[in-house]
């Protein structure tokens, strides 16, 4: 079935497509020759180990970090071009740990993704405060709106932020990390509402993550990245864990090296 | 711009004439009677006002010392000032700390330096240079330069209160401007910059508002003790505070008891305006954080709202 959803999502033209990307930074190849093309709907899963370039590629997409080579075009833009304002939500890992001196409730953080360049100076509220209330709706936050997220676990806030990006009205939502330091429970209904944003709001959602086990339950598509994409499929057919070692020579997230091939991987 | 200390005056005047006959002390009164003295309050109230809101961003923005360091640049110009002559010397004040903002803004976004090194040189630099300016061609620590390092509220002259005036009001309505977009870009500048936010624009103008502030404050609390009024305040909304607004809200009630409470005891008890108003606002941070403590442990157990 889900192969089925998979060819018609094709047919349209992409949402995201990265040709021939390379960053070097300090002198050091991070990225080399990234083809990834991501359409409506996908929920796609970006896996690779620790300094393999995921968070770069993120920051590439999102235009705050120079590409030394290659083309990004998201909705037939560049990044950071002013078409997508409000089009793109970001949700970073450093979000999960927002400044702890800051008392601020779920709704004044969500309320954040309603600004832009136009409305920024404006007092009216122009249907913002019904955005509010959908976003945070849609992540379950209602009981809590009015207290400070300082005071909130860390699986309310990470849905707090999401609301966040919700609320910008982005189609397509970038995370990095989204599940760090948080229990199973969390875990377990953080990526059940990912995977309701994907399928009935009709969001695009491209997801860093190092846990594997956690991103294959819901992705439709993983991606493998160690400076260079090394896997690029429907999560069914992606690789066990010594296939993968054989791809790479990477120490599993769980269980035992696999390691015959370490010379040629890279950590950093 | 000229002439809006005058024309506050003349609206303020009044009401303060009006609650003088309720206020204690025998000395605090003339705060709401003669007009030098209620020069002084007016720009007292003003400044911390400002100053609470602008705290309530610095201290969340990680950057409580830039006032500090920006209030020793401005006595750098101060200084320089009166050498040369200036009868106003916060003109020069004021470019000093503006410059000196944008370059420590610059100096911070390009990552020469961390927030706090690029501070510290400013600050010891521009204080040294004012001090070897005054030692060589000024006359050394006149009772002036001590009514700048320490705050002289009764130095406070019409020219200055219309220069305190114009820049607690421009200040004022541009902070509540930007306001919104401030905070998105203070709480995750990265979510912000794609929302399309000019980040790099709020903050130079952060940069530039805070300069003019301290410059506004140097006369009312002193070069040395500009903090107090910056970011004591804010802080001690933090402690009690459960939202942003709320805490805008605290650091007005925490700012404005203790510039009135450190008026009337330097009044009655003829101390110094400034350090009796950084003193009074640090026992009243004192006092919440205790309390807080002391509610948190003994009388009502940690609230929880997680449930997942």
């Amino acid at each position: 079935m889900q192969s089925v959803a998979v060819e018609e999502i094709q047919q349209e033209l992409p949402i995201l497509n990265v040709e021939n990307l390379s960053v070097i930074r300090s002198g050091k190849i991070v990225l080399k020759d990234i083809n990834l093309t991501v359409h409506k709907g996908e929920f796609v899963g970006l896996v690779g180990p620790n300094g393999s370039g995921k968070s770069t590629l993120l920051l590439a997409i999102l235009g705050v970090l120079k590409a030394q080579k290659g083309k990004i075009d998201i909705y037939g833009n560049r990044p950071l071009s002013r078409k997508l304002y409000g089009r793109i939500g970001w949700v970073s890992q450093a979000a999960a740990n927002l400044p702890r001196e800051v008392r601020i409730t779920v709704r004044e953080l969500v309320k954040l993704g309603t600004l832009n360049a136009n409305n920024m100076f404006s007092w009216s509220d122009n249907g913002r405060s019904q955005r509010v209330d959908q976003a945070i709706k849609m992540v379950g936050l209602e009981d809590v709106e009015n207290i400070d997220i300082s005071r909130l676990s860390g699986g309310q806030r990470q849905r707090a932020v999401i609301a966040r990006a919700l609320a910008t009205e982005a189609e397509f939502i970038l995370l990095d990390e989204p599940l760090v330091g948080m229990d199973r429970n969390a875990r377990n209904s953080l990526l059940k509402l990912l995977d309701q944003l994907c399928h009935d709001s009709g969001k695009t959602i491209l997801m860093v993550s190092h846990d594997l086990t956690a991103i294959r339950q819901t992705a439709h598509r993983m991606v493998f990245l160690e400076e260079e994409i090394r896997f690029d499929g429907p999560t069914e057919t992606f690789p066990d864990l010594d296939e993968l070692a054989g791809l790479r020579g990477i120490e599993p997230v769980h269980g035992e090296a696999h390691s015959h091939q370490h010379d040629h991987s890279k950590e950093d | 711009m000229m002439g809006l200390g005058g024309v506050l005056m003349d609206i303020f005047s009044p009401l303060m004439e009006f609650i003088a006959p309720v206020m204690p002390g025998e000395v605090f009164p003339f705060f709401f009677t003669m007009e030098l003295f209620q020069r002084a309050l007016l720009a007292a109230i003003m400044v911390t006002i400002v100053a609470g809101f602008l705290g309530t961003f610095l201290l969340i923005r990680n950057l409580a010392l830039i006032g500090d360091g920006l209030a020793h640049v401005s006595f750098g110009g101060v200084a320089v000032g009166i050498v040369l002559g200036a009868t106003s010397p916060l003109w020069y004040a004021l470019i000093f700390s503006i410059s000196a903002a944008i370059l420590i803004h610059e100096m911070q976004s390009r990552e020469i330096l961390t927030g706090d090194a690029s501070i510290a040189i400013f600050l010891t630099g521009m204080l040294a240079l004012g001090l070897v300016t005054l030692r060589i061609w000024g006359g050394g620590i006149t009772s002036d330069i001590h009514g700048y390092l320490f705050g002289n509220l009764l130095l406070i002259d019409e020219s200055d209160l219309d220069m305190i005036s114009f820049i607690c009001v421009v200040s004022l309505i541009l902070l509540t401007l930007i306001r919104s977009g401030l905070l998105a870009t203070t709480v995750d500048p990265l979510s912000a910059r794609v929302q399309g936010l000019p980040v790099r624009g709020i903050g130079l103008l952060f940069s530039v508002i805070t300069a003019a502030v301290v410059v506004s404050m140097v006369q009312v609390v002193g070069t040395l003790l500009v903090t107090a009024l910056l970011v004591t305040p804010a802080a001690t909304a933090q402690l009690v505070g459960r939202s942003f607004r709320s805490c805008l809200v605290w650091t007005q009630v925490f700012g404005l008891s203790s510039v009135l409470l450190g008026l009337y005891f330097s009044a009655e008890y003829s101390s110094g305006s400034g350090s009796m108003i950084a003193l009074i606002a640090a026992i009243i941070f004192a006092s919440v954080a205790i309390i807080q403590i002391i509610i948190r442990n003994f009388i009502r157990p940690k609230e929880n709202y997680s449930n997942n």
